[in-house]
C-alpha cells in the first residue's frame, strides 16, 4: 500500500519536473499579429520576426552590420560581376525531413521572382536573370547588370528559402503552414492572438536553450507592458518612451535600448516653391531643434541624424548636423526673399512611427518661431501613402514626414530609392522629387562597382551633397525600446527591427 | 407567429443587400489603395499593378460588385488581400470569440442590472436608489478602454487575480466581459427601475396589494413580469451593440474578436474581409432584433403576431 502511494508520489513529482522543463517557452509580445508566415509575402516587422525563426536565408546580417553565411557556405563572383556562384551547407534539413539541395534553392528563388506571384519585395533581386543548379550543393545566380549589394540583399528575411514541395502541397494556404529550415518549427496559430513554435531538434546549427517560442499580438501599449510586468510575457516590443522609467523600476524587468536602421525625416517637395530654393531648405534645417525633440519627446531614445542613413549601415559616414540656430535661419530666409517667413503645410502620419504627430507638432512650433507657419495635415496611413506618391504635376504635398528602414544594411537600399532621379514617384519611391545629376552618377557607380572602399567613398560623397543640399529636414534615427524580463540570455534585438530568440535560453 | 417570422426574414433581405452595397462602395470610396499598402512604401508601379490584378482590383467597380454577389450566392466571400486567407475561415474563427465575449457581458449586465434596478425602484428616493442610480450614471459614462486598462492595472498587475490578456480559460473572460458589460449593465438598471416604477403605480398592483398579496410576491410576480418588456428590448439591442462594438474591449484585452478583425482590415483596406465582417455583423443584428420581437410574445401574452 505504502509502496504504491510512494510510486504515485514519485511519478507525480517526475511529471511536475518534466512538465516544468518542457514548459520552457519564451513569450514575446508584439504590437500586431503576423499577417502571413510565407516569408516571400511578408512586408512587416512582426511577421518577419516570426518567419525569421522558422526560415533561413542564404546569408545573414549580424547586428553589427557584417554579412555572414547562413544556409550558404560562401560566394564567388565572376570578374565581370555578373555571375555569383553560391555553395550550400550539406547538413541542412527542412522541418519535414527533406534535405536542402541546390534544386530547392533554385525552386525557392524562382518562386520569389515569378512575376505572377507579385511579391512586394521582388525588386530586391530584380537584377537576377536566371538561376542555374551547378551540382547538388552549388547554385549560380546570373545577373543582368552588375549589382554590388547583391549579397546584402540575400540577407533580407523575405529572400528566405522555402520548400517548393510544401508550396505546392498547401497552395493558397502556404502562409499558414510554414515548413522551413530554422531552429524552430511551426506548431499552431490562433489568429489575432498567438503563434506557437517549438524547437526543431534536427537543426543544423546551435540549438536554442528553450523548448518553445510564442508570439502574442497585443495592440494596446499599456496591456503589452502589463504582460511583461506580470511575467505573462518575457519580452514586449515598442515600449512607450514615457513608460521606460516605470518599467526599469519594476522588479525583474529591464528596458533595452537598441538602435534601429530606420531613419525618420521630413522631406521637401523639390518641385514646389519655395522648397526649390536650397537656402530655404537650409533655413528650415537650422530652425528645428532636433536635440530638444530627442530629449523632450523621446526621453533621449532617438538619435538626431548626422547623415541621411543611420549608423550600422554599410556606407554610413557622419557628415554632420545642422545645429539649432534660429537667427541663422532667419537670415537665410531673408536672403531667400522671405524676411517675414511663409505659410506651408506639413503632412504627418499618426501612430505609424514612434511619437510621429508629437514630433510634427514640435517642428511646427519651432518653425513658427522663424515665421514659417506650417499647418499640420494628418491622414490615416493608407491615404497618406496614396497622397504622397502622386506624380509631380498632381502632387500637393510640400513637406511630409516619413521613415525608411535600410533593412539590407547597405546604403544602396537607403539612398538609391529615395534620391535617384529614376525613382521619382509613382514609378519609384522618391517622393521628394529630389534630382541631382552628380548624386545620380555617384549612386549608379556605387551600385555597380565591386570595390568596397570605393563604394564607401562614393556614399560618403553622396551623404555630403545631401547634407549640403539640405535635401530633407533631417530628423533622427529610431531606437527600439524592448522590455525584457531578467534571466533571459542570448536574445538579439536586431537593428532590422526583429527580436530574435534563435540562441536564447532562460533560467 | 410563423407567418410573422417569415415576413420579418423576407423584409430583412433588402436591408442586408443595402448594407452590402453601401459597404462595398464605401470601402472603395475611402482614400487609400490596398495594393499600395500591400506593396509598401518602396514597391514599383509594376509590382503594384500586378498586385491589383492578383486581387481583381483592376476591374471596374460594378464588375467587382457582380463578382462579389455571384460568389456570395455560393457562400464564397473571397480571400483576404492582406493575409490571403479565406474570409469565411476568418469569420468562423473570430466571430464565435466575439459572441462568447458579448454573451458573457450581457449575462453579467442582466444579472447585476435587473436586481439593482428592482431594488432602486422599490426603495425609490432612499440611499439605495441613490447609490444604484449614481453607479449607473458612472457606468454609462465611463469609457470602456479606460475602465479596461484600470482593471488590468489593478486586478492583474497589482493583485494578480486575473491574466492580463488573451483568451482561453474562464479567468481570461472575467475582466473583458465585465468591462464590456458595464455600460449595458447601467442602461439595464435604469430601464428596469423606470419600468418597475411605472408598473408599480398601476391599478392592478394596488388591487393586488389591497387584497393582501405579500409585498414580495407583488413585486416579483405581478410587477416584474410586466416591467420586463422594455427591459428585454433594450437588452436585446444592447447585445447587438456589444457584438459590433466590442472593438475597444477586444483591443485592450487582446481578445481575437470580429471587431478587431474589422478595424485591422479597414486600416489595411482589406475589402473582402471588411465586406464579410460587416455583412455578418449586420445579419446578426437583424436576427437578434427578430428574436427579441418574438420574445415579447412569450413574456406578454397580449402581444400577438398574426
Amino acid at each position: 500500500m505504502f509502496h504504491r502511494s510512494l510510486r504515485t508520489v514519485v511519478a507525480l513529482v517526475l511529471a511536475l519536473v518534466l512538465g516544468w522543463s518542457f514548459a520552457q517557452t519564451l513569450v514575446i509580445a508584439q504590437g500586431t499579429d503576423a499577417v502571413s508566415l510565407d516569408p516571400h509575402d511578408v512586408t512587416d516587422s512582426p511577421s518577419a520576426t516570426v518567419t525569421s525563426h522558422i526560415y533561413e536565408t542564404l546569408f545573414e546580417l549580424t547586428p553589427d552590420g557584417d554579412i555572414v553565411p547562413s544556409l550558404a557556405t560562401g560566394a564567388d563572383v565572376s570578374d565581370d560581376g555578373l555571375t555569383w556562384t553560391i555553395t550550400l551547407r550539406e547538413d541542412v534539413v527542412f522541418h519535414d525531413g527533406t534535405p536542402l539541395t541546390a534544386e530547392i534553392v533554385k525552386g525557392s528563388m524562382d518562386r520569389f521572382l515569378d512575376p505572377e506571384n507579385a511579391f512586394a519585395f521582388v525588386f530586391l533581386l530584380a537584377r537576377v536573370d536566371s538561376i542555374d543548379v551547378v551540382d547538388d550543393y552549388t547554385v549560380q545566380f546570373n545577373l543582368g547588370t552588375t549589382f554590388a549589394p547583391f549579397m546584402a540583399h540575400l540577407t533580407h528575411s523575405t529572400t528566405a528559402i522555402v520548400l517548393p514541395a510544401a508550396v505546392e502541397e498547401f497552395g493558397e494556404d502556404f502562409g499558414e503552414n510554414p515548413v522551413g529550415t530554422g531552429p524552430f518549427q511551426f506548431a499552431s496559430w490562433d489568429r489575432g492572438s498567438r503563434i506557437d513554435l517549438v524547437r526543431f531538434d534536427d537543426y543544423w546549427g546551435e540549438l536554442p536553450g528553450i523548448e518553445g517560442l510564442a508570439f502574442l499580438a497585443v495592440p494596446e501599449d499599456t496591456t503589452r507592458m502589463a504582460l511583461v510586468e506580470t511575467g505573462e510575457a518575457h519580452v514586449a516590443v515598442r515600449v512607450p518612451p514615457a513608460d521606460v522609467p516605470r518599467l526599469n523600476a519594476a522588479d525583474g524587468v529591464t528596458v533595452e535600448n537598441v538602435s534601429s536602421l530606420r531613419t525618420i525625416y521630413i522631406y521637401f517637395n523639390h518641385t514646389m516653391e519655395p522648397f526649390t530654393d536650397r537656402t530655404v531648405r537650409q533655413a528650415i534645417n537650422y530652425a528645428v531643434n532636433k536635440e530638444e525633440i530627442a530629449e523632450f519627446i523621446f526621453g533621449g531614445a532617438v538619435r538626431p541624424s548626422d547623415a541621411a542613413i543611420s549608423p550600422g549601415i554599410f556606407g554610413y559616414t557622419p557628415v554632420g548636423k545642422y545645429e539649432f540656430d534660429p537667427e541663422r535661419a532667419q537670415t537665410l530666409l531673408a536672403e531667400a526673399g522671405f524676411p517675414e517667413g511663409f505659410d506651408t503645410t506639413l503632412y504627418c502620419p499618426t501612430g505609424r512611427y514612434l511619437r510621429d504627430i508629437q514630433t510634427c507638432e514640435a517642428v511646427q512650433s519651432q518653425l513658427a518661431e522663424v515665421g514659417v507657419n506650417a499647418a499640420i495635415e494628418t491622414l490615416e496611413w493608407s491615404a497618406y501613402l496614396d497622397f504622397t506618391r502622386r506624380p509631380a504635376e498632381e502632387n500637393t504635398v510640400p513637406m511630409a514626414m516619413l521613415g525608411w528602414g535600410t533593412v539590407t544594411g547597405d546604403a544602396d537600399y537607403g539612398l538609391f530609392a529615395l534620391f535617384h532621379t529614376s525613382e521619382h514617384v509613382p514609378d519609384g519611391s522618391n517622393r521628394s522629387f529630389y534630382s541631382n545629376a552628380i548624386v545620380d552618377a555617384l549612386l549608379d557607380e556605387a551600385r555597380t562597382t565591386p570595390d568596397e572602399s570605393l563604394r564607401l567613398q562614393l556614399y560618403e560623397d553622396v551623404l555630403e551633397i545631401l547634407r549640403e543640399d539640405a535635401a530633407w529636414l533631417f530628423m533622427h534615427s529610431e531606437t527600439q525600446l524592448v522590455a525584457v524580463r531578467d534571466g533571459i540570455e542570448g536574445l538579439v534585438i536586431h537593428p532590422t527591427e526583429r527580436v530574435l530568440a534563435l540562441t536564447t535560453s532562460m533560467d | 407567429m410563423f407567418q410573422y417570422a417569415v415576413r420579418r426574414v423576407l423584409i430583412s433581405i433588402p436591408s442586408i443587400f443595402g448594407v452590402i452595397l453601401i459597404v462595398f462602395l464605401m470601402v472603395r470610396l475611402a482614400p487609400g489603395d490596398p495594393a499600395l499598402l500591400l506593396a509598401g512604401e518602396f514597391a514599383t508601379e509594376a509590382t503594384i499593378e500586378r498586385i491589383r490584378e492578383r486581387f481583381g482590383l483592376d476591374r471596374p467597380t460594378h464588375e467587382q460588385f457582380g463578382i462579389f454577389i455571384a460568389n456570395l450566392a455560393q457562400g464564397d466571400l473571397g480571400r483576404s488581400t492582406r493575409t490571403n486567407r479565406l474570409v469565411t475561415a476568418d469569420l468562423r474563427q473570430f466571430f464565435p470569440n466575439t459572441i462568447e465575449l458579448a454573451a458573457a457581458a450581457i449575462v453579467i449586465a442582466f444579472l447585476v442590472g435587473i436586481p439593482a434596478g428592482i431594488v432602486a425602484a422599490i426603495k425609490q428616493n432612499t440611499w439605495a436608489d441613490l447609490v444604484v442610480m449614481f453607479g449607473a450614471l458612472i457606468g454609462v459614462s465611463m469609457p470602456v478602454f479606460w475602465f479596461g486598462l484600470l482593471a488590468i492595472l489593478y486586478f492583474s498587475v497589482q493583485l494578480g487575480w486575473f491574466p492580463v490578456a488573451g483568451r482561453g480559460t474562464w479567468q481570461h473572460l472575467v475582466l473583458p466581459a465585465f468591462s464590456l458589460g458595464i455600460g449595458s449593465m447601467a442602461i439595464i438598471a435604469r430601464m428596469t427601475r423606470s419600468s418597475m416604477l411605472e408598473v408599480l403605480s398601476q391599478d392592478y398592483i394596488r388591487t393586488a396589494r389591497a387584497k393582501g398579496v405579500m409585498s414580495n410576491s407583488v413585486v416579483l410576480k405581478h410587477a416584474f413580469r410586466n416591467a420586463m418588456v422594455p427591459v428585454i428590448t433594450v437588452g436585446g439591442l444592447q447585445f447587438g451593440t456589444l457584438m459590433a462594438g466590442a472593438v475597444l474591449t477586444e483591443s485592450v484585452f487582446t481578445w481575437p474578436g470580429i471587431g478587431r478583425l474589422l478595424v485591422d482590415s479597414i486600416l489595411a483596406r482589406d475589402y473582402p474581409v471588411v465586406q464579410g465582417a460587416v455583412l455578418l455583423i449586420a445579419t446578426s443584428f437583424i436576427v437578434i432584433n427578430i428574436l427579441v420581437d418574438a420574445l415579447y410574445a412569450v413574456i406578454d401574452p397580449r402581444i400577438r403576431y398574426d
